[in-house]
């Protein structure tokens, strides 16, 4: 990344493969390259070699629009800081995954209230982030990676904004969407807790893969 | 455009600063423009209220108000000349104005014949089909407290002859310093001391069927010491002779010109900040895979809307205060026309400044949404 004397390697050597229907954890310490990493999955940034498939597709060499699609139509994103819109509502945020690509209307408002029933926000979702709690907020945000039905859910430490009660509960929430819904989860986190959910762990130093599946 | 909208009204505070910004623009802009149309305007005034197609003025003069003298030979030379169907005296002179108490005060005493048009301010006696009444002239309402005028009529002195206000008008301030005071000719002609046979000016009006532009060849031809003008050519040398070759009228034209660039670029950088403020938003839309035209249909209904807000509050505030300002600058105007003049160039403003942050938020790197 970067160039002339600033440029790094972020990552090196990676070959990894993510399988559906499991939570993948990817960890290590700070720097290490776990969220260039998840940048690349989500189709976010692009490697410089190397190939990155996504669905059969090599998204490494797709274009900007290309990768746009992808990661509207096959990722979800889960990020720390939520990412929310502070002017929507609960509901109208998870609406907004739908608007992007132009669908709205009953059916869209629909289904985002149903996937936020599920999530155990029914009563909150005419509520604005600001008045959700960290919690809450997470699971608007689950809620709107989940509203095209990605095969793949991308989450940047969900949990780290959260108190451990709630972060457990999230866990537990994206862990029954990858067993239940067949998902991909692809989570990074600092916290090692978190391993008992995940079916796989990878470990990241340097840019470069130390651990296998636990 | 729920997001675009609903991001607007979430921050009220925001999006009343920003409109007064945009307002704030527009105000400046709609109120320095009054200023310089007015001041133009002002400085065509009585030429415009003529009925003339032509100008014959002494050689080299600049303006209407800073007259000289023509020899009376002009006019019947004039008068012999094909396609010429009248031919009007108009005398300008700077006169002594003496109120009763003894004050003096300098006026530009002008002249006219009822032929010279129906809309020239002359005083007309009531009921006379159209005869002037002798002795009497006409001052402009915002002069009355400076000539001390406390009724009409009232009994006045112009170098040193009587005369009587015998009306008000309306819409003849002059900038100058010195009130336009109107005057018959005749008696004009007696106050100044001229006598008849040295006018001003001589409108001409070309008869029906003639081409103006013919005429007036005609007559430069046939009278070679004087200029002659047409309608308009006299109206924008008098108004540029103001606004280019004189101070204020130079200070006029420069803060316009100065408050149309500083407004604009008030209104595409309270645009542009406002955009940059919801850059982590457009991050998050790019990451989770909306196209640019998305994004840019956001960026642009946003810009819209304030310029909209701010262009409402700007004119509605600028009007009443240009009403307000007549109290003491009587020639400020605001035509109709300068509202969409404001208005346009602010649009184009606000949709460039967009669109430069448009390029700014299309731009972002989607990966920055993973940092806190």
């Amino acid at each position: 990344m970067g160039t002339g004397e600033t440029s790094v390697r972020a990552l090196s050597d990676v070959s990894l493969s993510f399988p559906a229907g499991a939570v993948t954890l990817i960890m290590g310490p700070s720097g290490c390259g776990k969220t260039t990493l998840l940048s690349v999955l989500g189709c976010l940034l692009k490697p410089q070699v190397g190939s990155v498939m996504v669905n059969g597709i090599d998204v490494a060499a797709a274009g900007e629009e290309e990768r746009a699609r992808i990661r509207r139509d096959q990722i979800g994103f889960i990020f720390q800081s939520f990412r929310l819109f502070k002017a929507l509502t609960a509901v109208e945020n998870a609406m907004l995954a739908m608007e992007i690509s132009g669908e709205k209307g009953p059916q869209v408002r629909a289904q985002a209230e149903r996937i936020l029933g599920n999530l155990e926000l029914s009563e909150k979702r005419h509520l604005k982030p600001d008045e959700l709690s960290g919690g809450e907020k997470q699971r608007v945000a689950i809620a709107r990676a989940l509203m095209r039905e990605p095969k793949i859910i991308l989450a940047d430490e969900p949990t780290a904004s959260l108190d451990s009660q709630a972060g457990e509960r999230i866990t537990r929430i994206l862990r029954d969407i990858a067993e239940e819904q067949q998902r991909t989860v692809v989570m990074v986190s600092h916290d090692e807790w978190l391993c008992r959910f995940a079916e796989k762990v990878v470990g990241l130093h340097d840019g470069k893969v130390v651990e296998s599946p636990i | 455009m729920r997001l675009a909208l609903r991001n607007l009204l979430h921050d009220p505070t925001r999006f009343v600063v920003t409109s007064l910004g945009v307002a704030f623009a527009v105000f400046l802009m709609i109120f320095q423009g009054s200023l310089l149309i007015g001041f133009f305007r002002a400085a065509a005034k009585v030429i415009d209220t003529t009925d003339s197609d032509l100008w014959i003025a002494p050689r080299g003069v600049v303006c209407f108000d800073l007259a000289a003298t023509l020899d009376s030979r002009f006019r019947e030379i004039a008068l012999g000349i094909s396609g010429v169907e009248s031919v009007n005296p108009i005398s300008v002179n700077f006169v002594g104005y003496q109120i009763p108490d003894g004050q003096h005060r300098t006026v530009v005493l002008i002249g006219a014949d009822p032929k010279v048009g129906l809309r020239f301010p002359l005083p007309y006696l009531p009921d006379s089909g159209g005869a002037l009444e002798p002795e009497a002239i006409l001052v402009d309402e915002t002069n009355v407290p400076e000539l001390e005028i406390d009724a009409v009529p009232s009994a006045v002195e112009i170098n040193g002859r009587r005369a009587h206000i015998a009306g008000i008008v309306h819409g003849f301030s002059s900038f100058l310093g010195s009130p336009y005071v109107f005057a018959s000719y005749e008696d004009a002609a007696r106050y100044s001391r001229l006598g008849r046979q040295r006018a001003a000016y001589l409108t001409v009006r070309v008869a029906r069927g003639y081409d103006v532009a013919a005429v007036k060849d005609k007559l430069a031809l046939e009278l070679p010491e004087v200029d002659v003008w047409t309608h308009a050519q006299f109206e924008r040398r008098s108004q540029w002779y103001w606004v280019g070759k004189t101070g204020a009228g130079a200070a006029i034209l420069t803060a316009a010109v100065l408050a149309f660039l500083i407004g604009l670029v008030l209104v595409s950088q309270t645009i542009y900040a406002t955009t940059m403020e919801h850059l982590e938003e457009f991050a998050t839309l790019k990451a989770l895979g909306a196209s640019k035209r998305f994004t840019a249909k956001i960026v642009l209904t946003q810009a819209l809307v304030f310029c909209a807000a701010g262009g409402v509050v700007g004119v509605g505030s600028a009007i009443p205060v240009v009403k307000l300002a007549q109290n003491a600058v009587a020639w400020i105007y605001t035509p109709l026309w300068l509202v969409p003049v404001v208005l346009l160039p602010s649009l184009l403003m606000c949709m460039l400044a967009s669109i430069t942050s448009i390029r700014t938020a299309l731009s972002v790197e989607p990966a920055k949404v993973f940092r806190v």
